[in-house]
């Protein structure tokens, strides 16, 4: 069962606000899809020691220099910038 | 009255000296306008995909071998969740349950051990500046390679959190894996403690002291936190397990714990990333490229070359200097003398850390061991060769180029009686000073001895012969 | 059918249409069509008439064509385009506009390839019907009171309206197969590692792989063949194993062993089961061979798919705060306040849900029980389709278990639409490579779905017997839509 707190709790992690308003129906929603997930449950799966799915590994790469990117391209889909900062304003 | 006892363990990051960040090929330089080492990748544009430099895996598993860890044949690579402005993916790339790194140690001067639970590879964070409230985020340092050590709580007094620290900042500039700068954040620690009363088993609850960016701070805010905790422990009270910070300005430690925080990092494998695969190639060629350690080193030249503990240690602080100090005695009679001249003359010239760690100095190895050859072979004595060397250091320029054949072999006796007599006949103000009681006058008219020697006067000799003649 | 692609090629070449000719009809086809099916979310004219204008004046110099040269397509609007705004088609990535291209796309410019506009999708590819697009979902071409399907229904919507020759999508869950399935066309999603996914915005990264939608297979193993290339910037990329997918397409499948788990087949609508069981004939007729087989474990592909894809989900969208790009806030009173009402008001209530979803799993004292478990549930899934191509060469299965949705179907019950991805997910689970062709009609004439599952890296055995398969019908399960560009 998830309550409310649980909702407020994980939503706090998120970093979503959640609304009294919206509160109820994302409890019932999430209980609804937790219920599905619980079909796992009766399954007894051995441990696997599961990879990436190419089991693939030492994906390397040399440590040389590239030039990085120009600042006015960096800071161009900023909603706020300042004197070559990102900027977050104290409140608005 | 109880007596308690500090149970101490470190989580130390340093930042490692490779030229690109960890996941991307911007440059790692320290400094530089804000934002202006950055690309889509450092700062977390959508669809970007980190690509791991191979040097940080290869640093770590130095920064390994050199403490005595096992290193992990297979190792993952895990998301850390959390959403804070300086982590442009709201997840810093870390390592959770399979470390590059394990199970090591260092030793301290008292001969105790360090365990070391593990050393990890992650990424650093970027740069916060607050002003009247607004947040400036700049992510030069985001992507910047770290390791992260973490000691067993094996620490049991303030002088041995210091020396662990300093054991592996020497440890790591050794290997030239960072240059471990405090100042510069190339280093900083976490310190958790806990107390408990002496002969008891059990851990008490501790507390983590985050980022502590100087040696000094660190003790401070130890002594203060542990006085803190006994203080409760005392008074019937508990320890709270929590986050702290050390308070410059009040020298205290206070808790960090704000209502938003919730602390629950979601640790998941990086599915970006693929698994690391160490081979024991790859380590046996790391491990040619591994120096001799400091530790190590320091003991033989106090067991082999006789050196003081004093010198020794002085001379393996960074590797540069005992590379050179080792060229350098290649055949001499008496190596001290060379610890002498780096250590004396040498290392006045050198300001700050990062000067001695270059030791960038105009005289080569090969030119202070032909130096020292010739007062080994007793054609110079020792005040000439300090008076060349100084000229060695102004110009670079060889002993050979600096000492003619004349200048070679001490003066007769009565070539240096001469001197003396020519020095009292010209400083007779210095004469009569010296008889009016001023001891130092003597000095004077030995320099004027030496000037007209140029050096060759052996100096104790002199002076001795100047005061027989002044007194007569 | 034939390759759509081939004879635009053939015909550029031979000077019967210039590529200004050809872009300049879809565009205008577009201007006037796209009301109708919503498939493009945005135009891009200007580079679609410069690169025209550069094939043109390379025919004119006698060079011969690449094969995706001057060919007018789509992008999925999660696939990054330096210079053109890239949404996801969410609020909270308005006004986004990539500074880097994705490595599919770059490896198309070097092609010429006609980029006529990017198209509508599920928000951050979460969803089966289109609708939780910020921009109103893609509507289906062959009837526009159902959808396209989702979440890349803007590209089936694009080719089967005639409004592209071909586009690039990706598939999560089923996001390339289920809208080729409920559109009539062909949707390839290859194996895991196959296409770089450097620049495909992340909805979950282990699952994540481009593909084409296509009006015939030759088409897509054409498109296949240029973006199936190893990338440095992609760790988990290994590119192209084996030869070119062309050069086999016109094998005999004689011998071949085809492969059906009964698994699959449950609560099927029967109509979508009769065209399976009738293209079944069709291949024993060419001289395949079918074996059929169980495999219990495709019972938690959908949990273990929802669990795993919403944790990683959830790591994936954390970065959007407002601060470095989109979408931000008006009004805060702080600076925690400000990322929690730019994300509440930025993304939509689906791609909330699913990221609660995956925080809870990944959540101290649920790790074990959810997110682990399907971990290893998935480690078991993958072992079931290597047994299972130990017994066959490809497997059938439905794309889909209905066709295309009427409109609104999915707002009703989250659970009941996830169930609809039932077929899909398993391949998505074990990194396999899938194409979903039309294998024949509803009573309402909308087209029915079949896919062909093939084991890692053997795109070249699945096209091939997909194409047999057309080239028997005739082309006869292939209808074109009334609207677009006639050809
Ligand atoms: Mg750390
Ligand atoms: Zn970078």
């Amino acid at each position: 069962m998830v309550t409310h707190e649980d909702i407020l709790n994980i939503a706090n992690l998120a970093k979503l606000s959640v609304s009294p308003e919206e509160l109820d129906e994302l409890t019932k929603d999430m209980n609804e899809i937790i219920g599905f997930a619980n079909t796992i449950n009766d399954a007894c799966p051995q441990a696997t020691d599961f990879d990436n799915i190419n089991g693939l590994s030492n994906a390397f790469r040399e440590d040389i220099v590239v030039p990085s990117y120009d600042r006015e391209e960096i800071l161009k889909n900023a909603e706020s910038q300042d004197e070559g900062y990102f900027l977050v304003k104290k409140r608005m | 009255m109880t007596k308690y006892e500090l149970v101490c363990g470190l989580e130390t990051h340093i930042e490692l000296a490779t030229k690109t960040k960890i996941f991307c090929s911007c440059t790692t330089e320290f400094g530089g306008d804000p934002n202006t080492h950055c690309c889509p990748i450092c700062i977390g544009l959508p669809g970007t995909l980190p690509k791991l430099n191979k040097r940080v895996v290869e640093y770590a598993i130095l920064a390994g071998l050199a403490t005595n860890c096992e290193i992990s044949r297979i190792s993952k690579i895990d998301r850390k969740n959390y959403v804070y402005p300086d982590l442009p993916k709201a997840y810093q790339i870390s390592q959770y349950d399979m470390p590059l790194c394990k199970n090591g140690w260092v030793e301290l001067s008292n001969g105790r051990k360090i365990r070391l639970t593990r050393i990890h590879i992650e990424e650093d964070a970027g740069k916060l500046v607050h002003q009247r409230g607004n947040t400036y985020v700049d992510y030069n340092r985001g992507g910047v390679p770290l390791i992260e050590i973490v000691s067993e709580p094996d620490i049991r007094s303030i002088d041995e959190a210091k020396e662990y620290l300093e054991k592996l900042q020497l440890i790591m500039r050794f290997i030239g894996v960072s240059d471990c700068k405090m100042q510069e954040g190339s280093m900083r620690c976490d310190v958790n403690i806990s107390v408990r009363p002496v002969g008891s088993k059990e851990f008490g609850t501790r507390t983590e002291i985050k980022n502590m960016n100087s040696f000094a701070h660190m003790a401070k805010a130890m002594d203060y936190e542990i006085n803190r905790q006994i203080d409760l422990l005392e008074s019937g009270e508990k320890v709270v397990q929590e986050t702290r910070r050390y308070n410059e300005e009040e020298d205290c430690t206070e808790s960090m714990r704000g209502k938003e925080d919730a602390h629950d990092y979601r640790y998941f494998r990086e599915p970006d990333l693929v698994t690391i695969q160490v081979s024991e190639e790859m380590i046996s060629e790391l491990k040619k490229k591994l120096p001799e350690l400091p530790q190590q080193k320091a003991k033989r030249y106090m067991e082999e070359l006789g050196l003081p503990e004093a010198d020794a240690l002085l001379l393996t602080q960074y590797r540069r200097i005992s590379e050179y100090f080792e060229a350098a005695i290649k055949g001499v009679k008496n190596p001290k003398t060379v610890a002498n001249c780096m250590i004396g003359q040498m290392f006045s010239r050198l300001e700050g850390d990062g000067a001695k760690e270059n030791f960038a100095v105009k005289v080569t190895p090969e030119n202070l061991n032909a130096l020292v050859r010739l007062l080994d072979e007793g054609k110079i004595r020792m005040n000439l060769l300090k008076a060349t060397l100084e000229k060695m250091l102004d110009t670079g320029k060889a002993p050979s180029e600096l000492i003619s054949e004349s200048d070679m072999g001490g003066l007769d006796p009565d070539a240096l009686r001469a001197a003396c007599e020519q020095a009292i006949a010209a400083n007779q103000n210095a004469v009569s000073d010296y008889l009016g009681g001023k001891e130092k006058a003597l000095k004077a008219i030995l320099g004027a001895v030496m000037k007209a020697t140029r050096g060759r006067a052996d100096a104790i000799e002199a002076e001795k012969l100047l005061v027989q003649l002044i007194k007569k | 059918m034939e390759s759509r692609i081939k004879k635009l090629s053939e015909q550029m070449a031979s000077g019967q249409v210039s590529c200004l000719e050809l872009t300049k009809a879809y565009l205008e086809a577009m201007e006037k069509d796209n009301q109708k099916i919503n498939a493009y979310v945005r135009f891009t004219p200007e580079t679609a008439l410069e690169t025209a204008k550069r094939v043109d004046r390379k025919i004119a110099s006698g060079e011969p064509l690449l094969p995706l040269e001057g060919i007018p397509m789509t992008l999925k609007d999660n696939i990054s385009t330096k210079g053109i705004e890239t949404t996801c088609c969410s609020k909270i990535l308005t006004g986004y506009v990539p500074i880097y291209d994705a490595t599919v796309w770059e490896l198309l410019q070097k092609q010429n390839a006609v980029l006529l506009g990017k198209t509508n999708m599920d928000e951050f590819a979460m969803g089966s019907s289109c609708e939780t697009s910020c921009f109103g979902g893609a509507l289906n071409p062959h009837d526009t009171s159902r959808v396209a399907g989702g979440s890349s229904g803007g590209v089936a919507s694009a080719v089967g309206g005639n409004l592209a020759v071909y586009g690039l999508g990706s598939d999560t869950g089923g996001s390339i197969r289920q809208p080729a399935s409920f559109c009539g066309l062909t949707g390839l999603k290859p194996t895991y590692g196959a296409v770089s996914r450097y620049g495909l915005i992340a909805y979950a990264s282990s699952f994540d792989q481009i593909g084409p939608i296509t009006q015939s297979v030759e088409d897509a193993a054409i498109v296949y063949d240029a973006i199936s290339v190893y990338d440095e910037k992609d760790s988990t990329s290994r590119g192209k194993v084996n030869a070119p997918v062309c050069e086999s397409l016109k094998n005999s499948i004689k011998g071949r062993k085809i492969g059906i788990a009964k698994e699959y087949f449950n609560g099927i609508r029967d109509d979508v089961n009769s065209a399976i069981q009738n293209a079944i004939k069709v291949f024993e007729s060419l001289g395949a061979q079918i074996v059929y087989f169980d495999m219990p474990s495709l019972k938690y592909s959908l949990p273990v798919y929802y669990i795993l894809a919403c944790a990683e989900a959830s790591s994936n969208l954390g970065r959007y705060d407002g601060i470095r790009y989109g979408y931000k806030t008006d009004h805060y009173a702080d600076r925690n306040e400000m990322v929690c009402k730019t994300r509440n008001e930025g993304f939509g209530k689906e791609v909330k849900r699913r990221i609660l979803l995956g925080t809870y799993v990944l959540s101290a004292g649920y790790y074990d029980a959810y997110y682990k478990k399907a971990q290893n549930l998935r480690g078991e899934l993958v072992k079931a389709f290597e047994d299972a191509f130990q017994k066959c060469d490809v497997m059938l299965a439905p794309t889909v278990p209905m066709t295309a949705f009427p409109l609104n179907f999915t707002a009703k019950d989250a659970v009941e639409t996830y169930q609809t991805d039932i077929c899909t997910v398993p391949v998505n689970i074990a990194g396999l490579p899938a194409v979903s062709i039309p294998c024949g009609f509803d009573a309402a004439g909308l087209p029915i779905g079949m896919q062909l599952i093939g084991n890692r890296f053997c795109e070249a055995t699945i096209l091939n017997v997909a194409h047999q398969y057309e080239i028997a019908t005739d082309g006869q399960m292939f209808r074109t839509a009334e609207m677009g560009v006639k050809l």
